[in-house]
């Protein structure tokens, strides 16, 4: 095995063989689920917990009462309406026995308004379900009145949701139907995706690079290799952990979803077939369209962008860590260093969410091919369509810059290892580089 | 030829120069001493034999031949400042270290072996560096300097964090490599050490070599033309001849005389024997110790005026 091989294998192996990468590789999906699980869970414990409340329903008109039905959560109590002649009095008689009144109005048929009144609070379910049984009920009784016969499959026929299809041109002439909403997810995910891991593992590189320093031996090992060597041997090393770890979380989200999908009866998604079957099988078409618009996004050259994008940034971005790392004997030094690297990922990042909503914009256009943001803000770009030039040039900005950062950042490096005692400064470092 | 061969070799850095012009030759098989003071370039001029550095002006080369980045495989440093990863096991940071220099994965397992068992480190193979004593983890440093036989080893303040039992073992160490053929060079500031191993040294001050040349020749060079005299008469004063210096305590018997302008040793001891009852005398010459001090202090005052 040549020099930057077995480096690559020691920088690899050390953060691999770390308890915490394993903790942490495990732990974060768990805490995700933790996350998405915890306010359900909780929100399904305070539903359960509470009492089923007791609801007197005062109809004034005496027909709709009856379409509010009794649960585990409601019992709805019909009361007839002329024998109550004051609704505050009678919620008083019943001595905390109740926990709303209800009151349906004689006039609700052309004010369409109904009262909640209660002492307690009340709640948004319990106004959202009444309000949706009573203009549901109120509408059907309209109908019926017209006099009408077949009225309401009418009605159900003409009513319509509208479905907007955007259908995108390719030059070639050729048509491709595309989902704004989905194109916007797959955006964000892969976005995000970049920002952290440059984040995560820029951060690891440069800890690895002070740690070697602190410890002093740096100077054995450059005593055996080229520093450009060490360097590149930690990028790559450190980033093919990040791989690892990414492969991990598949597989493990693969598994999950296994696991999910055949708990809840609906096949895994593999195949046209069983997206056909799920389709039919879930009653609605929403199932159905959502699942075309999921395949009709051409990904070859989506996953191909990501991955060039993602080793031009993350290699862009790890060697500045690394050069700024050798600039600092310890990791608590390092923040005046780092900082401004960071405002730059977080100026990335946001502007791939400004851009979000105007993907061809001149900002979203600019920052895709700026080399510093371009890896982060193409993501959001890519599932739309970029014109080709455009990718062209942002690669080849990205790669290039991504080389001369490298080259920069070994020339620190080279200097910086060596460099103890006093603090470094940005001066310092314009000097090393020359 | 030198085995290894640095010719005006100057390297500068923004502020000031870190070597002007200084030149060296290592004998093969020899331990070379490397002193001076802190800041006169040592550490520069062993960075620039290792490759670490480049040297703006000169040539170093080894065995006759230009150095190049290859040849780092033929030198073991062990840097002043020493450190090793904390988290690695000590078996496989000396075999990662042996890789390093071109061992092949067989070789330095091998070799690791060897050396854990001289040094009684065995059963430490599989232990974390992180949990092996501070004299321990010198050893396994020493271990990884060594590990791939080099011709040439360069050992920056070997010493230093050994107690004397350990610095003894290193010492016996050193020289047994010597013995099998390895040239080291030898940097410090443990002008004991100088003379009990060096054979040859060099005095960097200020960039500068100061003063070169074996250890018995720069002894010469130096002495002050200053005999202990046995006897147990008092000496009286004979200024044609010596002056009298002041006793040392600790050797109740030894008189010390030095020697006036121009009289040799032999004239004055005639002399003395002629008047006094002698017991024996000796020539007493300056220890490195106090070279290295007079030669440093000379220079810096030269300097400042």
């Amino acid at each position: 095995m040549n020099k930057l091989g077995l480096i690559i294998a020691r920088e690899y192996m050390s953060i691999v063989g770390r308890k915490s990468f394993i903790l942490m590789t495990l732990g974060m999906p768990l805490l995700f689920i933790l996350i998405m699980a915890v306010p359900i869970g909780l929100a399904w414990l305070n539903d359960k917990g509470s009492d089923t409340q007791q609801i007197a329903v005062i109809d004034e008109t005496g027909r709709y009462a009856a379409a509010l039905k009794s649960d585990d959560m409601y019992n709805f109590v019909a009361i007839k309406g002329d024998t109550v002649t004051n609704a505050r009095e009678f919620y008083d008689k019943a001595n905390g026995s109740l926990d709303a009144i209800i009151i349906i109005p004689r006039d609700v048929d052309s004010t369409g308004v109904v009262n909640i009144f209660s002492e307690g609070t009340i709640t948004p379910a319990l106004v959202s379900n009444v309000r949706s049984i009573l203009a549901d009920t109120i509408e059907s009784a309209h109908l019926a009145a017209m006099g009408i016969p077949n009225i309401q499959e009418m009605v159900d026929k003409a009513h319509v949701d509208v479905d907007v299809r955007s259908i995108k041109w390719s030059e070639a002439g050729g048509e491709q139907e595309s989902s704004t909403d989905i194109a916007m997810g797959l955006g964000l995910m892969l976005s995000i995706i970049t920002y952290m891991f440059v984040l995560m593992y820029g951060a690891m590189i440069m800890n690895s690079v002070i740690e070697e320093k602190t410890n002093r031996i740096v100077e054995v090992v450059v005593s055996s290799c080229r520093p450009f060597q060490l360097m590149l041997g930690k990028i790559i090393g450190v980033g093919l952990v990040g791989l690892t770890q990414m492969a991990i979380w598949i597989v493990l989200l693969a598994i999950v979803g296994t696991i999910a999908g055949s708990t809840l009866g609906v096949n895994a998604m593999s195949s046209p077939d069983a997206i056909a079957a799920a389709g039919t099988a879930v009653d609605s078409g929403d199932m159905n369209s959502f699942m075309r618009e999921v395949m009709s996004i051409n990904y070859m050259p989506i996953v191909l962008n990501f991955i060039l994008y993602f080793i031009g940034g993350y290699l862009l971005y790890s060697s500045l860590f690394a050069g700024l790392g050798s600039a600092v004997d310890q990791a608590s030094d390092s923040s005046q260093f780092t900082t401004p690297v960071i405002l730059i990922m977080l100026i990335a990042f946001y502007a791939g969410m400004a851009c979000m909503e105007n993907p061809s914009g001149p900002t979203a256009v600019w920052c895709s091919i700026i080399p510093f943001t371009s890896p982060v803000v193409m993501m959001i770009r890519l599932p739309f369509g970029v014109p080709f030039w455009q990718l062209a040039l942002s690669l080849v900005l990205l790669f290039g810059t991504a080389l001369a950062i490298t080259w920069l950042a070994a020339r620190i490096y080279r200097r910086g290892i060596l460099h103890y005692g006093q603090k470094a400064s940005f001066k310092d470092l314009f000097k090393w580089m020359k | 030829m030198a085995y290894l061969d640095i010719n005006n070799v100057v390297k500068r850095y923004e502020e000031h120069t870190a070597l002007a012009g200084v030149s060296m030759q290592v004998e093969q098989g020899t331990i070379y001493g490397l002193l001076g003071p802190n800041g006169a370039g040592k550490s520069t001029l062993i960075r620039i034999i290792n490759r670490i550095l480049a040297a703006d002006e000169g040539t170093v080369t080894l065995n006759g031949k230009q150095m190049t980045d290859n040849d780092i495989t033929h030198i073991g440093y062990l840097p002043e400042e020493r450190g090793l990863y904390k988290k690695m096991k000590v078996g496989d940071h000396i075999v990662y270290l042996g890789r390093l220099k071109g061992m092949t994965k067989a070789d330095a397992v091998a070799s690791m072996h060897w050396w854990l068992d001289r040094f009684d480190l065995k059963e430490w193979e599989n232990k974390k560096v992180e949990n092996l004593s501070k004299g321990m983890q010198q050893k396994v440093q020493f271990i990884g300097t060594v590990i791939h036989r080099p011709p040439l080893l360069i050992f920056d303040e070997p010493f230093s964090g050994f107690d004397p039992v350990n610095a003894e073992q290193l010492k016996v160490e050193i020289l047994a490599l010597r013995d099998q053929g390895s040239t080291i060079l030898f940097s410090t500031h443990n002008m004991a050490s100088v003379e009990e191993v060096c054979q040859q040294i060099t005095l960097l001050n200020h960039a500068q070599v100061v003063l070169t040349g074996s250890v018995d020749e720069v002894k010469q060079q130096h002495k002050k033309n200053i005999i202990a005299v046995q006897t147990p008469d008092s000496i009286e004063p004979n200024p044609a001849l010596y002056t009298l210096l002041p006793p040392d305590p600790t050797k109740k018997h030894d008189t010390y005389i030095k020697l006036a302008q121009g009289v040799n040793v032999r004239d004055a001891i005639t002399w003395l024997n002629e008047h006094y009852q002698l017991t024996g005398f000796t020539e007493v010459l300056p220890s490195m110790n106090e070279i290295f001090i007079e030669t440093v202090k000379s220079k810096n005052t030269e300097n400042n005026e």
